[in-house]
């Protein structure tokens, strides 16, 4: 059994911080909030290249954000690195599969053609371009900072009687959790290997047998905290998210507005160069 | 069904539903079988929370757990909307079938079957066809093979799972 990022360091510290690199360039001062924001319109952006020219430029208004990002390239190197073995093996798929245009190859239902070449290609830019922007969202906040920009961006579905006080008290328990139930997985673990557990061996049924024994202490150790945690709740004066005030606030800053600007700078020249 | 039993209250819930999806995140980072096969276990996380908290709060539950996952580790091929929806929708089937009923080996496979038809192979495919423009049919000749072994071991984790996991009662 393989636990990404188990053994690198205190897991607690590694989880709670996420990828999150500190910093202090432009990217870093924007809200939380204005980051999700762009980072979502962007990538709808994206669908809106479809010749060389406006893939250059959103190319360009990516690479841009990234150097405002004022970190190293190796970051989001690491950030694509996982992946590129899945991007090169789909948009050759792609190459196959598309037809149109000149043909230079042709056998059985695969072919090459001049329009499948072209698609490849965009798809390889887009992929990328997305991985890249995604990693300077998650790289440049913090994890506790996106889970209240997430909450304030699921507030207007108050209007369709969503539950948003809930879900948002349930994203933080979730959030704060996260790391603590990853050291108890991790613990509870060991503490079956040193019994003789073993989680790497034998076939299909008793590996998949393996699993109750983390999975059950896990459980229990979670129902057990979410009862001692509701009463310290309640104990404090917990009576839903009603009436209730905000420590942790979140502010517009004038960095928003500058890339609010770049936005719909990227926009207006996509629209403009596009192949309508 | 005993958890329901042990939590009585409605903050009580709320706050398990949030360690549960804390839960479903962790095991989605965690994989097992050989280097060949590799299985995640998050299916195992939507299984509890559509099991354990019905179609509605199981859908919701589902829908943090894509969000804070990214959050913290980043979203594997970037934000998207359609993402969430899958994991939204996982759950939601799984309740449908396995909320407030006895664990039955037939609920198990008509379940396991249908997330992987409509959330595996359906919406996730129909994603990338949206989010990169990708040819459909290629898609599904990369993706069939591997959606073709997953739903029999996930049937087989998840009725040990569940077999367990309906026997929990907690003594205080």
């Amino acid at each position: 059994m393989g636990l990404r990022k188990m053994c690198r360091g205190s897991l607690m510290s590694k989880i709670i911080i996420g990828r999150y690199i500190p910093g202090d360039s432009l990217v870093y001062k924007m809200d939380p909030r204005g980051k999700l924001l762009i980072t979502i319109l962007f990538i709808l952006a994206i669908f809106l290249a479809n010749n060389p020219i406006t893939y250059a430029i959103i190319t360009f208004f990516c690479f841009l954000a990234i150097i405002a990002t004022g970190l190293k390239a190796r970051v989001f190197w690491n950030g694509v690195k996982p992946l590129i073995g899945l991007i090169f093996f789909t948009s050759l798929l792609q190459l196959f599969f598309m037809t149109g245009g000149h043909v230079f190859w042709h056998w059985w239902i695969f072919s090459i053609s001049s329009y499948g070449v072209e698609n490849a290609i965009y798809i390889f830019i887009r992929f990328t371009l997305i991985i890249l922007i995604s990693t300077v969202m998650t790289v440049t906040t913090m994890p506790l900072e996106i889970a209240d920009a997430m909450e304030w961006l699921l507030k207007p579905l108050k209007i369709f009687k969503v539950p948003v006080d809930k879900i948002a008290l349930v994203i933080s328990i979730a959030l704060r959790f996260v790391p603590t139930l990853f050291d108890e997985t991790l613990k509870i673990m060991n503490a079956q290997r040193s019994r003789g557990a073993d989680f790497n061996d034998g076939g299909l049924i008793k590996r998949a047998k393996a699993i109750a024994p983390i999975l059950i202490p896990l459980f229990i150790h979670s129902l057990e905290t979410a009862i001692d945690l509701s009463t310290a709740m309640e104990s404090r004066g917990y009576r839903g998210s009603a009436g209730r005030t905000k420590y942790r606030v979140l502010n517009w800053s004038k960095y928003d507005l500058i890339s609010l600007a770049y936005f719909i700078l990227l926009v207006g020249l996509l629209l403009i160069f596009r192949t309508h | 069904m005993n958890t329901r039993k042990i939590l009585q209250t409605d903050l009580q819930q709320m706050v398990f539903l949030g360690m549960v999806v804390a839960m479903k995140i962790i095991l989605g980072q965690i994989s097992f079988g050989s280097t060949t096969v590799k299985i995640g276990l998050g299916f195992v996380g939507s299984v509890l929370l559509g099991y354990l908290f019905g179609p509605f709060w199981g859908t919701i539950g589902g829908g943090i757990s894509d969000l804070i996952a990214s959050a913290i580790f980043g979203n594997q091929g970037g934000f998207f909307i359609g993402f969430t929806l899958t994991a939204m929708a996982g759950p939601l089937i799984y309740a449908l079938f396995l909320y407030n009923k006895p664990v039955k080996i037939w609920r198990i496979i008509a379940s396991t079957i249908l997330v992987t038809i409509i959330v595996n192979i359906g919406m996730n495919t129909l994603w990338l066809h949206i989010m990169y423009g990708l040819n459909f049919n290629a898609l599904l000749v990369q993706r069939l093979p591997k959606e073709m072994i997953m739903p029999w071991i996930q049937m087989i984790v998840v009725y040990f799972v569940l077999q367990a996991v309906s026997r929990v009662k907690i003594k205080k």
